[in-house]
């Protein structure tokens, strides 16, 4: 596979360098149907180090440093009342699965207040809606949206040293209760699954709010709710002057799927076991600068089962930190420098050897850059160091990766 | 050789010499005279004038689906893709010696571009003002003139200055659909249309020259026309 996504990175890259020379690449979304339906695209090719310590899955299969995407997204008018929105993606020529589908009803067109119904852009954070490669100077993601925990909402540890010691192996893990099969654990905030809900969004003056009930949570967006409990999610943000938007977030709901919590504690508690996220973001954005920060809390409550002999019983709850600084700096019309330092923490869990952060915290700095080969063909490159705090896997890595952006 | 033998060869040398002097006078004079468009040095200027029909307007360029987006886009203008330019191809001798380094303004006024054409010529400088309340960033990466204004907020304006010839291309970097064209030209024989169509070019001295109407990027084949002295020509188009 990785194989593959090389040569057809390759033969983009040839391609596109053709097609730019020529100036034929198109550049504009498609109108249809005298624009009452817009059609756009998104295709990014992405080659880089192998990545042993799974600094940059986010998956068991995908690394966000070789992944080739392509998305394609439509809008449909039906009136200045309704809007039909939807996403098709397809990561390393793996099935193409729908990403967003929702129905946007603009019930006054003179008012800034809109309800989106169906699988919904995310409400929480600043990043989950810009993961696109064209809007991320960088070819990696903040960890808080990508590094995979070890915490999963399909099983749960019958124990804290059980927990501790799947430190740093998110990537795959399974746990004593509930699903037994080896899989990924989730990121603090997922940025590559939508929540299917109902939206509702408004802007008035500098002030824009919005809240959702969803689902699933912001670590684990569902289609289909497993846990017979729905999140509430809520966004504001703020836009005092050009430039300068701050926004604050807070996000809870139920976690844990039924058939997990039952197989650890039994019926009847769903509700308890809950994921409760803060996050508070800000951009700042002059002459040819651009500078981000995101921080983010989240908590999970998990199902305290009796632990087996000598070990220690779960402590609840497990807090994770993540804090995320981006900038970039435009030297040249075609050219851009950029960088992310990024950290992400867990708090500590008591085991039967003592106590440690209940996963290994890791902090990445990536330096970087893009040249645009043409307004809408960009080629990125960029360098990272990754090092984790502990954790069974290798701790530190050093890391390089070229993308090939393409958009219309 | 005898004395007069001598005097008539050189009275024959000189004759030669004064033939040859006519000829090359009346190579270089000719060469001058086919160079030139087929223009009198004395002769009073005249114009060129006309209609470009757009038979089928371009498109606007729509704003990508906002799929992650949380709510409906503000609204924003449309561009005027009605107007065109229309040009000599060659300019007349001498017009290159004139630069008029004047100012032009290119606003930005609801997510669009106003106005979304302009025809300037070198050393001309165009003012890039902001009129919406959101940044902007104005950029080209044409070869023409490469440039990037960065992000500026309402009120504020930043100029460029274009000293060669040749189409531009700007964009927004944040607004991916705002887009509007800059063609620069190295002489003074340019006109844009009006709202219905209509051109003229001013002060064209009397010839023959070749004629070319462009829109939204799609020139037209270039079409001969003999301004007369003093005296106005016609040219209609129609293009796509």
């Amino acid at each position: 596979m990785i194989g593959r996504i090389a040569r057809l990175s390759l033969w983009l890259l040839v391609c596109a360098a053709r097609l730019a020379t020529a100036q034929t690449l198109p550049s504009e979304p498609i109108a249809l149907a005298d624009g009452r339906v817009i059609v756009s695209g998104d295709v990014s090719a992405g080659y880089g180090s192998a990545d042993p310590g799974f600094f940059n899955y986010t998956d068991y299969e995908h690394s966000a440093l070789r992944l080739f995407r392509v998305d394609l997204t439509a809008a449909v008018k039906a009136g200045p009342h309704f809007t039909l929105l939807g996403e098709i993606r397809s990561e390393n020529l793996d099935a193409v699965r729908p990403y967003a589908l929702y129905l946007r009803i603009r019930p006054w067109t003179t008012r800034d207040f809109d309800i989106q119904v169906g699988r919904v852009p995310p409400t929480f954070g600043a990043f989950a809606r810009r993961t696109y490669a064209n809007d991320n100077p960088l070819i990696g993601y903040p960890l808080a949206y990508q590094y995979i925990t070890t915490i999963r909402p399909d099983a749960v540890p019958a124990s804290a040293d059980e927990l501790l010691a799947k430190r740093s192996t998110g990537w795959i893990l399974h746990y004593t209760y509930g699903d037994q099969t080896f899989s990924p654990g989730v990121p603090l905030v997922s940025a590559f699954r939508w929540d299917t809900g109902v939206q509702a969004h408004a802007t008035v003056g500098i002030l824009s709010v919005t809240a959702a009930v969803t689902a699933g949570t912001v670590a684990n967006p569902l289609f289909s709710d497993d846990n017979h409990g729905r999140q509430l999610v809520g966004r504001v943000e703020a836009r005092p002057v050009a430039g300068l938007i701050l926004g604050s977030s807070f996000a809870r709901g139920p976690f844990v799927s039924t058939a997990a919590a039952r197989a650890a504690v039994g019926d009847g508690h769903d509700s308890e076991f809950t994921q409760t996220a803060w996050g508070a973001d800000a951009e700042y954005s002059r002459n040819h600068y651009l500078l981000r920060v995101e921080t983010i809390v989240s908590q999970w409550r998990l199902p305290i089962a009796p632990p087996p002999p000598n070990l220690m019983a779960l402590q609840m709850p497990l807090n994770a930190l993540s804090a995320s600084a981006e900038g970039r700096y435009k030297l040249r019309p075609d050219f851009y420098v950029a960088a992310r330092y990024d950290y992400l923490g867990f708090s500590e869990l008591a085991g039967t050897t003592g106590s440690l952060p209940w996963d290994a915290p890791v902090t990445r700095i990536e330096i970087g850059g893009g040249y645009s080969i043409q307004r809408n063909l960009l080629l990125k490159a960029s360098i990272q160091h990754d090092d984790r705090d502990g954790g069974r896997l290798l701790r530190d890595a050093r890391l390089a990766a070229v993308q090939l952006v393409f958009w219309f | 050789m005898t004395r007069t033998q001598r005097a008539r060869r050189s009275q024959r040398g000189a004759a030669v010499g004064t033939l040859i002097g006519v000829l090359a006078f009346v190579s270089v004079v000719s060469i001058v005279l086919i160079q030139r468009p087929q223009t009198v040095a004395a002769a009073r200027p005249g114009s060129i004038r006309g209609r470009v029909e757009i038979r089928r307007p371009a498109a606007a360029i729509e704003r990508r689906p906002g799929v992650a987006d949380l709510g409906t886009p503000t609204a924003r203008d449309t561009p005027d893709l009605l107007r065109s330019v229309v040009y000599l191809e060659s300019a007349p001798r001498g017009a290159f010696e004139t630069s008029d380094g004047g100012h032009a303004v290119m606003d930005q006024r609801n997510e669009t571009f106003v106005p979304h054409v302009l025809a300037i010529s070198t050393g001309t400088t165009v003012d890039f003002p902001n009129s919406d309340k959101f940044y902007h960033n104005v950029f080209s990466l044409s070869k023409t003139r490469p440039f990037d204004l960065g992000r500026y907020a309402a009120g504020n304006s930043r100029p460029v200055r274009f000293d060669r010839a040749g189409i531009v291309r700007v964009f927004c970097d944040i607004h991916s659909h705002m887009n509007a064209y800059i063609l620069v030209f190295s002489h003074p024989f340019f006109a844009m249309t009006d709202s219905e169509g209509r051109y003229r070019i001013e002060n064209v001295p009397p010839g023959t020259y070749g004629v070319i109407a462009w829109n939204e990027g799609t020139p037209s084949e270039t079409r001969p026309i003999t301004v007369p002295d003093g005296g106005i020509a016609e040219l209609d188009f129609t293009l796509r």
